[in-house]
């Protein structure tokens, strides 16, 4: 083994990245609704119980803004950059005039989800959401993603468990393998074995120093569940939400080049619309 | 190898057609690079060349050789070839060989193919990759403490590996530290003082690199003889290259508190169980190595592996290593540098026939000429100066083990003592030549390899202009220090 790329790659795989906790700052929420002071109240009540179990972590103060106050995209805006919320709590299709719409978040959160920095919590439009037990943080490369972990934690009631999932696209490796194939150079069978462990490898081993520093907090006991497993993307997702019945599932949404929302997020936030979503 | 050629003539024309053929091989190996030729293919051709001129003007021997004899008691004439023929040997039989297969010196190639074989192994248990992310822990991130820390890590794998190996072990964990550090400016200060060591790494030692095998065994210094006189100047020199590298190159201690709280959680990131598949393995290997440099140290005075020789141990250790992959033993037959191996077999095969056309009797004959008394047991200073000197200056442009193969077997035939200061001159002059250059050793090759990959631009100039003072500073210590100690 003397060669130099063989050195290289032992030593990158040696190089691990470490969960880091983020201090989470979540004093000022701004509960947005279409509706009138009753449902804003409404809503605020039921926020209160959706984070009661996490009165030793955080005690936020709550401001509204209510239907009548804004009328058009750029009103809201405004109206929140006078706020400086920490987290927006909103409801699907905010002023959709068919809030049900099945395909849609409402051009309203679209534009909140890519255009403000603060959090969003996307609520659905139900009463069956008053408790964050069970908590999912998922993205399409969770290592090193020490922000979207810690928001995912802080918001799990203590006792509670918090499921970090990553499903690697199986669709996309069957492309590039069944490439590597139709190079004589590379073996296929151990292409195949290797890059599947290492890509599984890099998630579990961000899991468990989660694991480790999460156990390590003073005050705020959470179990940490790890689901690692190479499949379809939506489907796994979905199919995980479902099993683990969660209260909540923390994603990110603003894409590097900011062109619309992050790829896996967006076809996540319009097919789950009994289950709470951060939009981070 | 060192065999005394037959003492039939050759006459001027000949001797000058190889001399020529001499000068052309030393020439294409030192434009190795610009021929984009491999060293075993350029080597390859000549011992071609040579063997077929040797044949056609008949300076070979091509008589059966007799192995196996005992040299008669009433007989104290020379180890020749025709002695065996001639009743100077008792017992033994004939047997036929091809010509190119005595002209092999093959103690060196099964030293160099069992070490190699025995590194590879023992790398794939992970212990060189934990012990230098252990090293990388306990510099906590400082620059300067990772400098002085990879500086001798370097050192001391060169002495115990090989500079090549030793160069791409710690010069690519030094890319991938200092991109953890955001120190990718210090990249060319690191990577050059480690390339630079490796050459000082390759002096602790017998088998730290080829040329020490080859003079060494030439001179027959021993391990621990070789050790405790190369031991010293490899200290001194180290700790002077160190402190020269973080003045010039501007590399220092983090004073902040801040930052180095920073560097260390930096560094504590590296996981160095990761490239360890079985704990079990890896202590064997652990101890295995232990063994290995103990047992190569004492190669001569252990009963019956005396006379096996040094070549046999380093085979002996690979083999036994190779259990644990014994159904996956040919990924690492692959894995050799067979380039290398290649290279030295033509090389002793042109050298052998440059000797039976007398060449390098020839050239024996002009360094006599130049240096006062080759015979005395303690050369002159000035013939040792002018030796080392002249290696280090022919190593950096050109394969430092040719000259080697060739002043080792010149300095032999020409009945230097083992105790004299010249086989010094000529170990530290082929050793520390490699630092002048970029072209001068496979391991500053190495360095400049990996500067070239990762983006720093090095060109043969700017390396010659950076090189210089650590050179010229390692070799006057050295010629110092073979003057007043080893002369």
């Amino acid at each position: 083994m003397t060669n130099l790329d063989q050195f290289e790659s032992v030593f990158k795989s040696a190089d691990r990245q470490p969960f880091s906790e983020e201090p989470i700052n979540l004093e000022k929420i701004l509960v947005v609704t279409d509706g009138d002071a009753t449902q804003a109240e409404e809503l605020n009540y039921q926020l209160r119980q959706f984070f009661g179990g996490l009165e030793n972590v955080i005690q936020p103060s709550y401001s509204s803004l209510m239907g009548d106050q804004f009328s058009n995209v750029k009103q809201l805006l405004e109206q929140i950059e006078q706020v400086q919320p920490d987290l927006i709590c909103t409801v699907r299709n905010l002023h959709d005039p068919i809030p049900e719409l099945p395909y849609s978040l409402g051009a309203y959160v679209d534009v909140m989800t890519q255009v403000i920095s603060c959090p969003v919590l996307l609520l659905p439009r139900n009463d069956q959401w008053s408790k964050t037990n069970e908590v999912m943080a998922i993205t399409d490369h969770l290592s090193g993603d020490n922000h979207l972990v810690s928001y995912a934690a802080a918001l799990t009631s203590p006792g509670g468990t918090l499921v970090l999932a990553h499903v690697e696209d199986e669709q996309a490796f069957t492309r590039y393998i069944s490439t590597i194939g139709k190079i004589p150079t590379i073996d296929t069978a151990i292409a195949e074995e290797v890059i599947r462990d290492q890509l599984l490898k890099e998630p579990a081993d961000y899991i468990l120093s989660c694991q480790q520093a999460l156990d390590q907090r003073p005050g705020h006991s959470i179990e940490v569940e790890s689901v690692i497993t190479l499949g379809h993307l939506l489907e796994d997702y979905k199919r995980l939400i479902n099993r683990h019945e969660i209260d909540l599932l923390v994603l990110n949404t603003k894409d590097e080049d900011q062109l619309a929302m992050h790829g896996l997020a967006y076809p996540l936030a319009i097919e789950l619309r009994d289950v709470p979503l951060l939009l981070l | 190898m060192f065999l005394i050629a037959s003492q039939a003539t050759v006459s001027m024309s000949v001797k000058i057609l190889f001399a020529c053929l001499l000068v052309a091989l030393i020439v294409c190996l030192a434009l190795e690079e610009k021929l984009h030729a491999k060293k075993s293919v350029i080597a390859g051709l000549f011992a071609v060349v040579c063997l077929f001129l040797g044949s056609v003007f008949q300076i070979l021997p091509f008589a059966p050789v007799v192995v196996g004899s005992q040299p008669a008691a009433e007989s104290a004439a020379p180890e020749v070839n025709e002695s065996h023929a001639g009743g100077q040997h008792e017992g033994g039989h004939q047997i036929s060989m091809p010509v190119y297969i005595p002209a092999i010196n093959w103690g060196v190639i099964a030293i160099i193919l069992g070490s190699s074989l025995f590194v590879d192994v023992t790398s794939k248990s992970g212990l060189f990759t934990w012990i230098a992310i252990r090293v990388t822990k306990a510099s906590r991130g400082d620059p300067l403490l990772l400098l002085y820390f990879y500086g001798t890590m370097t050192v001391v794998f060169s002495a115990v590996l090989n500079n090549v190996t030793a160069m791409i072990i710690v010069g690519s964990l030094t890319v991938v530290s200092l991109d953890k550090l955001n120190l990718r400016d210090k990249l060319l200060g690191f990577l050059l003082i480690e390339g630079l060591l490796t050459n000082i790494g390759g002096l602790l030692t017998l088998i730290s690199s080829v040329p020490n095998i080859i003079v060494g065994t030439a001179a027959q210094i021993s391990f621990m003889e070789f050790f405790l006189k190369a031991s010293p100047y490899v200290v001194l020199a180290t700790i002077v290259t160190l402190i020269l590298g973080a003045r010039l190159f501007g590399i220092r201690r983090i004073r902040d508190a801040e930052q180095k709280a920073k560097a260390l959680e930096q560094v504590e990131g590296f996981d160095e169980t990761d490239g360890i598949e079985s704990w079990g393995f890896f202590w064997f290997s652990a101890v295995m190595l232990g063994l290995f440099i103990i047992t190569i140290a004492t190669t001569s005075v252990l009963p019956f592996i005396s006379d096996l020789e040094m070549g046999f141990v380093a085979l002996s250790f690979s083999a036994v290593m190779l259990i644990r992959y014994k159904a996956e033993a040919d990924q690492f037959y692959k894995a050799i540098d067979w380039d290398l191996i290649a290279f030295f077999m033509s090389l002793f095969v042109v050298i052998y026939v440059m000797e039976y056309a007398q060449v390098l009797s020839e050239i024996g004959n002009g360094l006599q000429l130049v240096l006062s008394d080759i015979t005395a047991a303690n050369a002159s200073a000035a013939d040792t100066s002018m030796l080392l000197i002249g290696s280090a200056g022919f190593s950096s442009v050109t394969d430092n083990i040719p000259l080697a193969a060739m002043l080792a077997n010149i300095l032999n035939s020409l009945g230097t003592p083992h105790e004299s200061g010249l086989w010094w001159s000529v170990i530290f002059g082929a050793n520390l030549g490699g630092n002048l250059t970029p072209i001068g050793s496979a391991s500053t090759l190495v360095a400049v390899t990996i500067m070239h990959k990762h983006r720093v631009p090095m060109s043969f100039g700017g390396f010659v202009k950076i090189a210089i003072p650590y050179a010229v500073v390692q070799i006057g210590l050295a010629l110092v220090y073979v003057l007043l100690f080893l002369r």
